[in-house]
């Protein structure tokens, strides 16, 4: 089975949203929601700093959809409009949903964003990929892994524009990947592993 | 029976107040629900609130008919009609809540073509489905000329066990959920249970105290003291379960628990939590717990009022409290988390916490629905009661009569 998944590389992480911006551009993210970000841990600002001054440190965490195994936001989707594809990814049948939200409450990410209007975008026309769909009010989205581009064999636009190449991306399942390369012999860790949906992005320092 | 001015009256304002709901429901539907205060950080808001609050209604009618006929309360029978009106109508109302709040309502036969059995909202709409054709079939039973009491003693026994159901399975669209700190506790069911006896029983005593004074329904001043009785053993209960919960989420001292307590003791949901432990539970209780205070009639309906605004305070804490503190501060689903970030753009737009308060539209819809529902009593009440022959407070036998009449006729 292809499990797809995603390692970050936290050391090498730098805070510049390039990622954040990518995505955006790539999926045609209208103005007010996101679906990938970079937040700075610990402050409510982005780039604040934790600490006494002049002893300061900050540490920044990208968080997008987890690609959960065990994902909380499909079991409880009543239409099954959210769903694990073939590839191991989480996806949204936008045609399927019907807006309950109940997705939103379950997953324990925050990583689901919701359309409550029709989508305003500036500049005022549609910027993303072409071969992305566009969603309209009252749908439910997330980071799809590129699914569009990572269908053609290509990295998601995160992972193709980082400047500190703190991405890689693969087949979690496949020992020769480079992700799976790149995760041996390291002590990556998951985002609230306690909770048990077993997140495919791993973070590592 | 003569139509009075006062009925018009109330029913022609509830008619204006439901068709201002609709117009607010039909601007929703053109804006989308980004003209209610919700956000991607508080998800769910009055809507959701209102749901779990008229499926607890609901119940207490239900509950009351069905054990009239299921353990044989003698006495309950004389209400069973009344009760299932009221139960009827609230169950309507709840579904209606789910509806509105739907973003793409336009979609809903999606629900048919491609069920996800596992999703607890699928199983809800499934149950409350159910348990609305019971209700039909059961007040179907009651006033059909043909019906017997045998069938409706049937009925009841499969009331029973769905009203319990719909009201679990609506706590388990919460208490199911990793996610949310607040909501992920095997009490929640219980505590949905507990709530909506207390609740329904509560609005149930009100409505039986309305329909005396408008004269459609007459009940004995014993039986409503007998309900105040079950009433604050239901109160009881439904206290048991919050400290129960309250204490387990305290005790470990761990810190989402407490950020938890904390919202709940003296933050955001503070007002709600202190307003249901005294105005739901302690006053009602206090109140009712003395056999000689159940005789007044007045300080039962004081007490039913307080437990009903009580637990609407419950299910206004238990929602939002766990929407305040996300797991992760500042995820992307966050992005936009307050209700001012919804609109706003540059770096407000970062927050890093959810906010949420009801905007007009939301009241106006919640309020229409609430008036279609008392407007939709008010109707079904003097249609089906009214026929039932008029009764002397305390004349047992012509009560007996008018109970049987209001059961078979």
């Amino acid at each position: 089975m292809t499990k797809l998944g995603m390692a970050i590389n936290l050391t090498r992480c730098i805070g510049c949203q390039t990622c954040a911006h990518a995505c955006k551009m790539q999926n045609n993210v209208p103005t007010g929601m996101r679906w990938n970000r970079v937040i700075t841990e610990g402050c409510d600002v982005p780039d604040g700093a934790l600490g006494e001054y002049p002893n300061l440190y900050r540490t920044y965490l990208p968080i997008a959809c987890q690609h959960c195994e065990n994902p909380a936001c499909q079991k409880v989707c009543p239409t099954g409009a959210t769903y694990k594809d073939d590839q191991g990814r989480v996806e949204v049948d936008y045609d399927k949903c019907i807006g309950c939200r109940m997705c939103m409450a379950a997953c324990p990410y925050n990583a689901r964003v919701f359309n409550w209007e029709d989508p305003v975008r500036d500049p005022d026309f549609n910027y993303g990929d072409k071969s992305v769909p566009v969603r309209q009010k009252g749908v439910v989205e997330k980071c799809t892994l590129c699914k569009e581009r990572t269908d053609r064999g290509e990295d998601p636009m995160c992972v193709a524009c980082c400047p500190t190449r703190a991405r890689v991306f693969g087949d979690l399942d496949d020992p020769s990947s480079e992700i799976s390369k790149h995760l041996a012999g390291k002590k990556p860790t998951q985002l609230l592993a306690e909770k048990g949906t077993e997140p495919q992005v791993y973070y590592y320092e | 029976m003569k139509t009075s001015n006062t009925f018009k009256i109330t029913a022609a304002v509830l008619g204006v107040l439901t068709v201002a709901g609709v117009a607010a429901w039909i601007y929703q539907l053109m804006g989308g629900l980004g003209v209610t205060g919700m956000n991607n950080g508080t998800s769910w808001g009055l809507y959701i609130t209102c749901f779990m609050f008229f499926v607890g209604l609901s119940a207490g009618g239900l509950i009351v008919a069905s054990s009239a006929s299921v353990f044989h309360v003698k006495e309950y029978k004389k209400v069973a009609l009344p009760a299932v009106i009221l139960s009827t109508v609230c169950i309507c109302l709840a579904g209606m809540f789910v509806l509105i709040d739907l973003g793409g309502i336009q979609r809903i036969y999606q629900l048919l073509l491609s069920p996800n059995v596992m999703s607890p909202l699928f199983w809800d709409i499934c149950v409350i489905t159910l348990y609305l054709i019971i209700n039909i079939v059961y007040l179907y039973f009651m006033v059909s000329k043909k019906a017997d009491p045998r069938k409706v003693a049937i009925v009841s026994r499969f009331a029973l066990p769905i009203a319990i159901l719909v009201h679990s399975v609506t706590a388990w669209i919460f208490g199911l959920q990793i996610a949310r700190e607040g909501w992920y506790s095997a009490i929640m069911a219980p505590i949905f249970v507990a709530s909506a006896l207390d609740s329904g029983l509560a609005l149930l005593i009100l409505a039986l105290s309305g329909l005396k004074k408008a004269k459609v329904f007459d009940t004995d001043k014993k039986l409503i003291a007998n309900l105040a009785g079950l009433l604050a053993t239901c109160i009881a209960i439904d206290a048991f379960f919050v400290g129960c919960e309250v204490l387990t989420v305290a005790y470990p001292q761990a810190a989402g628990g407490a950020a938890l307590l904390g919202e709940m003791f003296g933050g955001s949901t503070a007002l709600f939590f202190w307003g249901e432990i005294l105005i739901g539970l302690i006053i009602p209780f206090c109140i009712l717990v003395f056999a000689k205070n159940r005789q007044k009639t007045g300080l039962v309906i004081i007490s039913s009022a307080c437990v009903v605004v009580g637990v609407f305070f419950k299910r206004v804490w238990l929602l939002f409290t766990s929407f305040i503190h996300p797991n992760i501060y500042g995820a992307p689903g966050i992005s936009s988390g307050s209700t001012e970030a919804a609109h706003a753009s540059g770096t407000s737009i970062w927050a890093t916490v959810g906010a949420y308060a009801p905007t007009w539209v939301e009241i106006v819809v919640v309020v229409g629905v609430i008036s279609l529902g008392a407007l939709a009593f008010m109707l079904l009440a003097r249609r089906f009661l009214a026929k039932a022959p008029k009764a002397d407070v305390g004349d047992s036998a012509v009560d007996d009569r008018a109970a049987t009449a209001a059961q078979t006729v």
